[in-house]
């Protein structure tokens, strides 16, 4: 017996079903998108592929508040194979009563690492005493643009500096959301002599050379250097920072590469891609009860229907199989519009900058699995649910 | 005939499903609210570690930055005179046109009203000696290398029509924004700026033993209503902003899952008339007012939304706390310790009761419009 061509259900009931596997849809979505997107934004954070290295501080609790020594930075951009470095401070402030990070840089080296495109005023150089160039989300969030002087304000240091923004960047990545200012500047806010900065970051040629090798180098360093640290300043120009050279213990001071590195720090909190999508999973099961519910109601609400079609011959199976058919399509479709939604109220929520965590926009990206994991878990809680209910006569 | 028909209704097999479809909602959102309470309060436990600093400044109320600062010049001995007061600095910071024997350069000078004393505070290390007069100044080390000055040097500054000759007499190192700056006694600012009784800022500390929020309401009080008093170091309002963009994160978040218990709620009422259509006809056929059937309805899903938010708040707590506890066994380097405050659970208590009251008026007001004649049995 088919029972394809007799239109027994009811549109509107069959709406609330969709509505409610819409949202739990829309939930799963937006929970696992905004998460992966804050996981993948933070670990690209500093850069992404096998080729950028990371110098940090073992001890620290966060990556933005370790101490690393500046030299090495010099030492190690002497080794073959290293093609640029990086030495950056990074520093949380307020500015115009808005937190945000101000990363201290020597821009000559930093630009190798990362392009950044200039899109009002002009491009940083380290003597310019005084002056940040800021991303563009910043830029617009501040409305702030090329002459203003700005009030920094520290957080981890009793620092108050006026500075100049002498232009606004975009670089299509979390650094959109933060500030750029000379290695010194970055130094004064972080609360750290000129000795030291947060991190080192290299640019390698992996045939060339290996982390473990610069490891060798930097343990090398932390055995040779005089025992006395130095610091009277050794102004050696053209480089405008005074430079201090100081002694440090090599079991403090670690080497990866940048994702890695990033990706640990998620780690040491139980952080992971996997942890994400399991948590995205859990909420849309744990919301999945209303779906059974609500497919449970939907056959209640057609019990009329059903029996009459089991009185003139309908197995339960036939019943069972024709719902199947006829509401897995509409539960697919609601599914594809949850997503669907997620994605404008995403990309909503990032044009607006709404969704920041450790102020920095979350850029969501559509992720495959996430899509295709929706799909399967509503064919499958809509198939058991039809599955399991009694169509007795 | 109430009493009964609660009861009646509640006996149905679909409640203990109801309220756990309910339950899980809620407990998706008590458990998001604990971790977050969590990662929050870890963040402000590591701004524990640094020590915050009493200093201040007083500025323009309309200012945005220090050089546009003015404010009257008398407020010093405002602040001088006051026990609290650990030290007071006033600034007169200006952009001057520094020349040297072969550039022009625009630089910030920052005039103030005892060099030496400024120097010690900060704790400078200088090659050469402290200005003293206004001939004299102090030049930032890394602005001396930037622009090739030596101690010894002349230099001549203008603001303006105004020009002062000056002799670098020492070179700094604060590891402040001083070391990016010419440093002169204020008079030689008040001489190039024009001497109006006006300064850029006050910078001031109070003393160790001090309250510092009732010092400072107290200054307040005194200032004029053009001044403002901000606070140098801002950890405080940085981990507080940190935390309210995770808040804003799951109050947006926790808007779709509000939605859901607003659709389940409407289920359940859809749910509840449809199962029990034969009762419902019964109590009208015995005289049950229409206002009756909505009340019963909507006490009903109301009953059941609120004992599954209570279940699901109570779900979600132990549930994390279960999960972190098994997290540590398997991994002893994560530590995580979720907690929920009272006015969050009540908070959640309330709006899924109103999110499930908003779903189930429309099932409600239908059922209690239909005519026994036309309930389906």
């Amino acid at each position: 017996m088919r029972l394809l061509g007799f239109k027994y259900l009811k549109r509107q009931r069959i709406l609330t079903l969709a509505l409610i596997i819409t949202l739990s849809s829309m939930l799963f979505s937006i929970t696992a998108l905004s998460l992966l997107g804050f996981y993948r934004g933070f670990t690209a954070y500093l850069g992404e592929g096998e080729d950028i290295v990371v110098v940090y501080d073992r001890r620290s609790r966060t990556p933005f508040t370790g101490l690393v020594p500046v030299y090495l930075s010099e030492r190690i951009s002497a080794l073959n194979g290293v093609l640029a470095s990086s030495p950056e401070a990074i520093a949380p402030c307020l500015l115009k009563g808005e937190a945000i990070f101000i990363r201290g840089i020597i821009p000559e080296g930093f630009t190798k690492l990362n392009r950044i495109t200039i899109t009002d005023g002009s491009m940083l150089e380290l003597d310019d005493v005084n002056s940040i160039i800021v991303g563009k989300n910043v830029a617009e969030r501040l409305h702030l643009k090329p002459g203003d002087k700005v009030l920094v304000l520290g957080a981890l240091t009793d620092q108050y500096l006026e500075l100049q923004i002498k232009g606004i960047y975009t670089s299509h990545s979390p650094m959109d959301d933060e500030a750029l200012a000379p290695l010194y500047v970055g130094q004064w806010l972080r609360g750290t002599d000129y000795g030291h900065v947060t991190l080192i970051r290299f640019k390698i040629d992996r045939s060339a050379i290996s982390p473990a090798r610069i490891f060798e180098e930097i343990a090398k360093e932390a055995s040779e250097l005089s025992p006395a640290p130095s610091t009277k300043p050794e102004l050696q120009p053209p480089s405008i920072i005074p430079r201090i050279t100081s002694r440090f213990r090599i079991e403090d001071v670690g080497i990866d590469e940048a994702q890695r590195f990033m990706k640990s720090y998620m780690d040491r909190y139980g952080v992971t891609r996997e942890a994400i999508l399991i948590l995205s999973v859990i909420v849309f099961l744990f919301s999945s009860i209303s779906i059974a519910t609500a497919t449970k109601t939907l056959i209640t609400q057609h019990r009329g229907e059903i029996q009459v079609l089991r009185s003139v011959g309908a197995s339960q199976k036939t019943v069972k199989t024709d719902l199947l058919a006829k509401l897995l399509f509409w539960s697919l479709a609601a599914s594809a519009a949850g997503i669907t939604l997620a994605t404008a109220i995403l990309w909503l929520v990032e044009g607006k900058g709404y969704f920041q965590i450790l102020s920095h926009t979350i850029s969501f990206q559509l992720d495959l699995v996430v899509i295709a994991l929706n799909f399967i878990l509503v064919s499958l809680l809509v198939s058991v649910s039809i599955l399991r209910a009694k169509m007795e006569l | 005939m109430s009493a009964l028909s609660f009861k009646m209704l509640f006996r149905k097999g679909g409640t203990a499903s109801s309220i756990l479809a309910i339950a899980l909602l809620v407990t998706i959102l008590a458990s998001m609210n604990s971790i977050t309470n969590h990662i929050n309060s870890q963040a402000e436990m590591l701004g524990r570690f640094v020590n915050v600093g009493e200093t201040y400044l007083i500025l323009n109320r309309n200012s945005t930055a220090t050089t546009d600062s003015q404010i009257d010049a008398e407020l010093t001995s405002l602040l001088n005179n006051l026990t609290i007061i650990k030290y007071v600095l006033p600034q007169r910071v200006l952009t001057a046109t520094l020349t040297t024997s072969s550039q022009n350069h625009t630089i910030t000078l920052r005039g103030i009203e005892d060099v030496t004393s400024f120097f010690k505070l900060r704790k400078a290390y200088i090659n050469g000696t402290a200005a003293k007069n206004e001939t004299e100044a102090n030049i930032g080390e890394i602005l001396a290398t930037a622009l090739s000055i030596n101690v010894g040097d002349e230099v001549t500054l203008t603001v303006g029509n105004n020009l002062l000759k000056v002799k670098v007499v020492g070179m700094v190192r604060i590891q402040t924004q001083s070391d990016a700056e010419l440093i002169v006694p204020i008079e030689a600012a008040n001489r190039l700026a024009g001497n109006n009784g006006k300064i850029s800022f006050i910078e001031f500390a109070l003393k160790e033993n001090v309250n510092g929020e009732d010092a400072i309401s107290h200054i307040a009080q005194l200032l004029p209503k053009d001044a403002k008093i901000v606070r140098t170091q801002q950890l405080k309002e940085f981990m507080q902003e940190m935390n309210a963009q995770t808040l804003n994160f799951l109050n947006i978040w926790s808007l779709a899952v509000y939605a859901i218990v607003v659709v389940a709620s409407y289920v359940i009422a859809a749910r509840l008339t449809a199962e029990s259509s034969y009762e419902l006809a019964m109590l009208k056929a015995l005289g049950a007012k229409k206002g009756l059937i909505f009340i019963l309805v909507l006490a009903y899903t109301a009953t059941t939304a609120l004992t599954g938010a209570t279940l699901g708040v109570a779900l979600g707590i132990a549930g994390t706390q279960t999960a972190s506890t098994m997290l540590r066994w398997v991994r002893p380097s994560v530590e995580i310790t979720p907690f929920l405050k009272v006015e969050q659970a009540l908070q959640t208590l309330l709006l899924t009761l109103f999110s499930s009251i908003l779903g189930c008026i429309y099932p409600a007001l239908k059922t209690a419009r239909t005519r026994y004649m036309e309930q389906p049995l």
